[in-house]
């Protein structure tokens, strides 16, 4: 059997909780084998997560960027910022949202949320189509705030209290230090008005987080900035979810099986790249679709991972054991 | 030289044709088919035989088309009667330039046949199982109104008023139609330019389906009714090709069928270089081909 | 009367119908098995199946609690998780359409009016054991029918198809409806679905299907190794046989035909178009146009029929292996890729058929309307716009279950035939 066909019928649900695994220990305790990816991943490895953190989340350092003042951050001084961002940059083209699916230590923190209520067998909820379009645009109200009220705090508009406002009501901030035994975040800072409601804030957020995510699959991605920030740049990425639409029954099973709810997955049979702005990229469309190279993955316009039927048979556990 | 025979068995009427390697008609000759069809056509068949002084095994090769076609163990070769009537319009048609659409009205079918600029079957429509519109129609039509087949043309021409409206969706009802339009004092000739018409009309409405290109070919015996063929081309507002015998059209398109498939063996025996039986041994039998 | 006429014996209408049904399904048999040569070795097990069970009067599932399903959307997975046994009602018998044909309009649909004539006659294989019919509502008359089905007495249980499925309420009308037979057909059968055992048949289920794209598969390769009328032989086995027996037989046949392929076998003639069949489904022993095709120098080497590919195509993916999730998967693969005419759009259908064309390197199309299948009909004209966009030839052809105008319709397949090989040659 050669490697394509070998890949095509892969485990895709024990690779990912294997490989989700591995980078969750690496973003999370790395740091205490001194490794450092810098500061501008473009996942959520949090930066308050001093102990372990093997590198930090670009929203953090961008943030304090933007907040610089603006006769520095307009000036040839203010080039500076576009150096990290160039490296977000970088890391981003090279994985797509695949740091979604299969790098993002919360996102992982939310798949194991959600093997804990599969464990209690209590059924996940969706939403409406109503209720998707609509809180579907909460990431992107959020990505604004995170990039101009730093910049109003610049301009002096806003005061430094509200530094980082993403930050603190990302529930990272709180759950990530804490697999280090770190739960100084914890706390609401009473010392401003601008800090206590922005960590009051993060706190119902955080508790919001860990009841939305056991209930609903992937409940937080849904209102990432970062997904946001990320659907700017995915044409530019070397990783490619493709559909081929003459392929596709429209049967259906990719949407049903996507923590994110993506109708158009299943129903659009013209779009080739399937790439939606909530796409995680865990590929578990693809390992879920019976249809011979109806959905798959290109790297630099080779295809890494496709579905066939093969695999859909051996995913389903439908193989005669000899 | 090599003799090639294309025997078209219709409902109504066998008719053959001979043809010589330059696709030359030696004889043709039309026989009713009657309830034994395999018989009569074989009769016929020895009798246009012995009218042009051959014999059976100077046809190299005999194809045999219509509803009959099947029927006719001695052929080398059966063909749909829609492919037949392509290939033989096409060579018929040469002369006019090139062919089109065929509209054909059998003895119990209509069919409207589109062709590309090369002759080949694109699209093709045929009338479901009645006989309404076809020339089983026309001879009980002309039964009913006592006058013969052939007079069906000048009936039509000689018409005064206005074309009695004949519905004919259905052979059986359009006999009580007529009677009814006789009793209400209608002339025969203006029942004859309605019947002509409703056929006109229904045929045209087949053959939209298959789509109608220039230049346009008539052909089955009914195209020898001068009255169809004007209702046809006023219906359509187009001339059509008649051919000079359009009953054999098919037959003729057979026996060129016939004649292809003969040279197609021959050279493919050639390449093989060996000689391979051809499927049935009725074709060669002491003819110099082979 | 004369003494001769006195003493002769008169048959029952009952008896007459089932020797007649016999002799009818015998010739198609007959026909199926002798008119070609070189059948597949593992065949003989379906020809077999039908002989016994249409000629035999051998009764398919003795004793055992049989659901009638009226079409292809009712899910299997779910009656065998009741423990119930699905027989499809789709019925193709010529002997049938009559005596259907007094309860309907003259111009209606074959296959509805043979299997409500199906029902009418108490000789019918499964006359002692249906428990009860599952209706969806699809077309009109599928609809219609079963008011007259209750009239005979049967138990008939409607089941609600949307008419639209791209929208997300269609789904969820589909999925509740799902989710109501699955309580229902549990109290039915005296056998509640549970969670291991829907699991279970939804696997066996799969593995069927897995059957039927291997062999499915196959037809892919030039030349083709195996002959359309006996794929229909199989998938129409698939209505009434015990699951696992037609699995198992399915992959015997898998492995000669693959054995013939690495050999090279050439089950249809040199030069034989290779055709994709769609429309009104052939059901046995309607196996009329297949067969004309194939004896007509063609070869089936696809087909989008709900008594065929439709019926095994699309399989099941679950991602939570509970009730929740499994009857909802289940449910999805019913409707959302169903290419059936009766939803409003066929946009689906179209999309299949170019597919097919193509990935089974296909020459042409036939498509069967049954003459008073509404719907069919309507949409032949969109498909046929739509194949000429696309220079695929398709050959449209209404019928029914009557034998009178064949040699009209032989002459059409034949024309057809002749015309693709004309453009083989020109390719």
């Amino acid at each position: 059997m050669n490697i394509k066909a070998y890949i095509d019928r892969i485990d895709l649900r024990r690779f990912r909780f294997w490989f989700q695994l591995a980078t969750f220990a690496l973003l999370v305790y790395g740091g205490r084998l001194a490794i450092d990816l810098g500061n501008s991943l473009p996942t959520f490895s949090c930066g308050y997560n001093k102990k372990g953190l093997a590198g930090v989340c670009y929203l953090l350092p961008l943030q304090h960027q933007l907040a610089e003042p603006w006769s520095q951050l307009f000036s040839p001084a203010g080039l500076g910022v576009l150096g990290g961002f160039a490296l977000f940059l970088l890391w981003f083209v090279a994985l797509n949202k695949a740091w979604c699916g299969f790098i993002c230590p919360l996102g992982t923190i939310q798949d194991w949320i959600t093997s804990l209520r599969k464990m209690l067998g209590i059924r996940y909820s969706t939403y409406s189509d109503e209720q998707f379009k609509k809180l579907s645009l909460v990431k992107y109200v959020l990505l604004l705030a995170l990039i101009f009220m730093p910049l109003a705090i610049g301009g002096q508009l806003l005061s430094h209290d509200w530094a980082t406002p993403y930050c603190q009501i990302c529930p990272a901030r709180m759950i990530i230090p804490v697999f280090n035994g770190d739960f100084s975040q914890w706390l609401v800072d009473f010392s401003s008005t601008g800090k206590m409601v922005l960590t009051a804030l993060g706190m119902f957020i955080t508790g919001l987080f860990l009841i939305g995510s056991f209930l609903k699959k992937r409940f937080f991605c849904f209102f990432c900035p970062m997904a946001a920030f990320h659907y700017i740049f995915s044409k530019l990425a070397l990783f490619k979810l493709k559909k081929e639409g003459s392929k596709c029954t429209v049967c259906g099973n990719c949407y049903r099986v996507c923590d994110l709810q993506i109708k158009p997955i299943a129903d659009n049979v013209v779009k080739k790249d399937i790439l939606m702005d909530d796409c995680i990229l865990c590929l578990k469309c693809v390992a879920a679709c019976p249809e011979q190279g109806a959905l798959r993955v290109d790297f630099l316009g080779r295809t890494v991972f496709e579905s066939t039927k093969d695999g859909f048979v051996k995913r389903m556990g439908l193989e005669k054991k000899e | 030289m090599d003799y090639f025979a294309g025997i078209d068995i219709g409902s109504t009427a066998v008719k053959i044709v001979v043809i010589d390697e330059d696709r030359q008609v030696i004889g043709n000759k039309t026989a009713a088919t009657g309830a034994l069809v395999y018989k009569n056509a074989q009769t016929a068949f020895l009798n246009l035989l012995g009218e042009i002084g051959l014999e059976r095994k100077h046809i190299c090769y005999l194809t045999t088309t219509g509803y009959g076609r099947k029927l006719f163990p001695d052929a080398d070769e059966t063909i749909s009667e829609i492919t037949a009537n392509a290939v033989g319009a096409r060579e018929v048609g040469k002369p006019f330039g090139t062919i089109r659409t065929i509209i054909n009205i059998g003895g119990q079918d209509s069919k409207g046949i589109s062709l590309d600029e090369n002759g080949n079957v694109t699209n093709f429509a045929m009338n479901d199982r009645c006989a309404a519109g076809t020339g089983r129609f026309l001879d009980m039509a002309a039964r009913n109104l006592e006058i013969e087949v052939s007079d069906l043309g000048p009936f039509h021409f000689n018409a005064q008023g206005t074309p009695a409206a004949v519905n004919a969706t259905c052979a059986v009802f359009a006999e009580s139609e007529i009677i009814g339009l006789l009793g209400n004092g209608h002339e025969r000739e203006e029942i004859v330019q309605g019947i002509h018409f409703s056929i006109a009309k229904r045929t045209i409405r087949l053959v939209k389906r298959v789509g109608i290109e220039e230049l346009i070919y008539f052909d089955g015996a009914p195209a020898l009714n001068t009255g169809l063929v004007a209702a046809l081309e006023d219906e359509l507002g187009r001339r059509l090709v008649i051919p000079p015998l359009p009953q054999i059209t098919t037959a003729y398109g057979a026996a060129i069928i016939g004649l292809e498939s003969h040279r197609f063996e021959k050279q493919e025996r050639e390449e093989v270089g060996e000689a391979v039986v051809v499927s049935s041994g009725h074709g060669c039998q002491g003819c110099s081909c082979g | 009367m004369s003494l001769e006429q006195q003493q002769r014996e008169i048959e029952t209408p009952q008896h007459r119908h089932a020797r007649h049904q016999g002799m009818e399904a015998g010739e198609v048999l007959d026909t199926v098995e002798k008119a070609f040569a070189g059948n597949p070795e593992n065949m003989r097990y379906f020809y077999d199946l039908f002989r016994d069970v249409y000629c035999n009067g051998i009764k398919p599932h003795p004793g055992k609690e049989m659901i009638g399903t009226m079409c292809v959307q009712i899910p299997d997975e779910i009656i065998h998780a009741a423990d119930g046994v699905p027989v499809r009602m789709c019925n193709g018998f010529y002997t049938d359409e009559e005596i259907g044909g007094e309860f309907m309009p003259a111009k209606s649909c074959s296959l509805v009016k043979a299997s409500l004539g199906m029902l009418k006659s108490e000789t019918n294989p499964y006359s002692d054991g249906i428990k009860v019919i599952v209706n969806p509502t699809t077309c009109d008359q599928k609809k219609k029918v079963a008011g007259m089905m209750r009239e005979m007495g049967y138990n008939v249980y409607d089941m609600e198809l949307p008419p639209v499925k791209e929208s997300e309420e269609g789904r969820e009308y589909w999925r509740r409806s799902v989710r109501k037979f699955t309580q229902e057909v549990g109290k039915l059968t005296g056998q509640k679905v549970s969670r291991k055992g829907l699991k279970q048949t939804i696997k066996k289920v799969g593995i069927a299907q897995q059957a039927y794209h291997r062999l499915n598969n196959l037809r892919k390769q030039t030349p083709a190794p195996i002959l359309g009328k006996d794929i229909f032989m199989v998938t129409n086995a698939y209505f009434f046989d015990d699951l696992e027996r037609w699995t198992a037989a399915t992959e015997a046949l898998c492995e000669e035909i693959e054995a013939r392929v690495a050999a090279g076998h050439n089950a249809a003639g040199r030069r034989s178009p290779r055709i994709v069949f769609t429309g009104s489904p052939p059901v046995f022993p309607n196996l009329k146009l297949p067969l004309m095709i194939e004896q007509a120098d063609g070869v089936i080497v696809a087909d989008e029929t709900c008594s065929s590919n439709r019926l095994l195509n699309d399989m099941v993916s679950v991602d939570e292996w509970f009730m929740y999730d499994m009857v909802d998967a289940v449910a999805d693969r019913y409707l959302k890729s169903c290419t059936c005419p009766i939803f409003t759009m066929n946009d689906d259908r179209i999309r299949r058929l170019i597919e097919l064309y193509r990935s089974f390197n296909a020459d042409g199309i036939v498509y069967q309307a049954f003459a008073g299948c509404s719907v069919y009909e309507m949409e032949q004209r969109s498909v046929a716009k739509a194949m000429e966009k696309e220079g695929i030839p398709m050959l449209y052809i209404e019928t029914d279950y009557s034998p009178s105008h064949s040699g009209q319709l032989l002459t059409r397949i034949e024309a057809f035939m002749e015309s693709l090989k004309a453009r083989g040659r020109l390719k």
